[in-house]
C-alpha cells in the first residue's frame, strides 16, 4: 500500500512519511484554505441565485487528496468548513457547506483511485457538481419545497464550470509541487 | 473506454470523461434554458414549510405595498410587492440571502429564505384562494 502510494503522489513521500511533517502540510493546506474562503466571501455574488460560486477553497482539499491522502483532504475540509462557517460565515450555512463537503468528499474519494494524475481537473468538475447536489438536497429537505430541484440544471451548469477552474487550477498546483520536490 | 498506463493497469481516457462530462453538461444547458424560456405565471406565491401561505397576481397590482409574515417562533420576513414584481425587503434571518436575492418576476428564480423555511415562487395559479386577488 505504501509504494502504491508512493508511485502515484506527488508531494516527495520522504516528507509525509514523517507525521510531524504531514500534519505541517495538512495545517498549511487548510490554513490557505480559509484565506481563500475568507477572500472568495469578500467578492459580491455574480448572480442573485444563492448556491453559485467559485469554491476555490476545494482546490485545497483536492491537493490534500491527491499529493498527500484521502485522510489528510478530510481534515483540510472539516477545519475549513467548520472553522470558515463559525468565524467567517454564518452559522445557518453551516448545514448546507457540510452536506455539499460530504457529497464531494466521496465522489472525490471514489475517483481517487480511479484517475491518473493528469485527469485530476476531472475530480474538481465532479466534486463541484456532487456539492451543488447536496446542497440542492438539503434546501429541498429544510425547507420541504420539490420545486427548487428544478433548479438543479442551473446548479449543474455552473458547477462544471467553476469547477473545471478549481480542477485545473488544483492540476497545475499539483505539478507544481512536483517539480519543487 | 479504458487504457492502459505503463504499469498495465486500465484507466478511463481523458477522452472519455470528457465526452460523459460534455453530455452531463449539454443535458444541464437545455435544462436551464427550458427553465429560462417557459413561459412564467404572474402570481406570486409565498410557501412556509412547501405550504402556501399568501398569494397575489403581480399583474393586477397597482399600488405598491408591503406585507410583514412571522412565524410561530417571532421571525419576520417583510415582502414589498408592485406591479409585476416582488422582492423581500426585510427579514430579521441571519444570512439576508432574500433580501439580496432582490426583484423578481419572471419565474426563473425563486426568493428563498432558508432559516425561515420560507419560499416565494412566481406560478401560473395561485395556490390558496384566500388572497388571491389583491386589494
Amino acid at each position: 500500500m505504501e509504494t502504491e502510494k508512493e508511485k502515484k503522489y506527488t508531494i516527495n513521500p520522504d516528507h509525509t512519511r514523517s507525521r510531524t511533517r504531514r500534519l505541517v502540510y495538512d495545517a498549511l493546506l487548510a490554513g490557505i484554505a480559509l484565506v481563500i474562503f475568507w477572500v472568495e466571501l469578500q467578492i459580491p455574488p455574480l448572480t442573485p441565485i444563492p448556491g453559485i460560486k467559485l469554491g476555490l477553497a476545494n482546490v485545497l482539499s483536492l491537493i490534500a487528496l491527491f499529493a498527500i491522502g484521502p485522510v489528510d483532504a478530510l481534515a483540510v475540509l472539516l477545519v475549513r468548513i467548520l472553522l470558515g462557517g463559525l468565524v467567517f460565515g454564518n452559522p445557518s450555512a453551516l448545514l448546507y457547506s457540510l452536506a455539499g463537503g460530504a457529497l464531494s468528499y466521496l465522489v472525490s474519494l471514489m475517483l481517487y483511485k480511479l484517475l491518473r494524475p493528469g485527469q485530476i481537473f476531472i475530480c474538481g468538475i465532479l466534486c463541484a457538481v456532487a456539492h451543488n447536489v447536496g446542497q440542492i438536497a438539503v434546501a429541498v429537505l429544510i425547507t420541504r419545497t420539490p420545486a427548487i430541484l428544478l433548479y438543479f440544471p442551473l446548479l449543474g451548469v455552473s458547477g462544471v464550470v467553476t469547477g473545471l477552474f478549481t480542477g485545473l487550477a488544483a492540476g497545475f498546483a499539483i505539478k507544481t509541487l512536483e517539480k519543487t520536490n | 473506454m479504458k487504457t492502459a498506463d505503463k504499469t498495465g493497469k486500465t484507466y478511463i481516457s481523458t477522452r472519455a470523461w470528457i465526452v460523459g462530462i460534455a453530455v452531463f453538461f449539454a443535458v444541464c444547458v437545455v435544462g436551464t434554458v427550458l427553465l429560462l424560456v417557459q413561459k412564467p405565471g404572474t402570481v406570486a406565491n409565498v410557501y412556509r414549510d412547501n405550504e402556501c401561505i399568501y398569494s397575489v397576481d403581480l399583474s393586477l397590482v397597482t399600488e405598491g405595498f408591503e406585507k410583514t409574515f412571522t412565524d410561530e417562533n417571532g421571525h419576520s420576513n417583510t415582502i414589498r410587492v408592485e406591479n409585476g414584481r416582488i422582492r423581500m425587503i426585510a427579514a430579521d434571518c441571519p444570512d439576508k440571502v432574500c433580501v439580496d436575492t432582490g426583484w423578481i418576476g419572471n419565474g426563473a428564480v425563486p426568493i428563498v429564505c432558508l432559516p425561515h423555511h420560507l419560499v416565494i415562487r412566481i406560478e401560473k395559479q395561485p395556490q390558496n384562494d384566500i388572497d388571491s386577488v389583491a386589494r
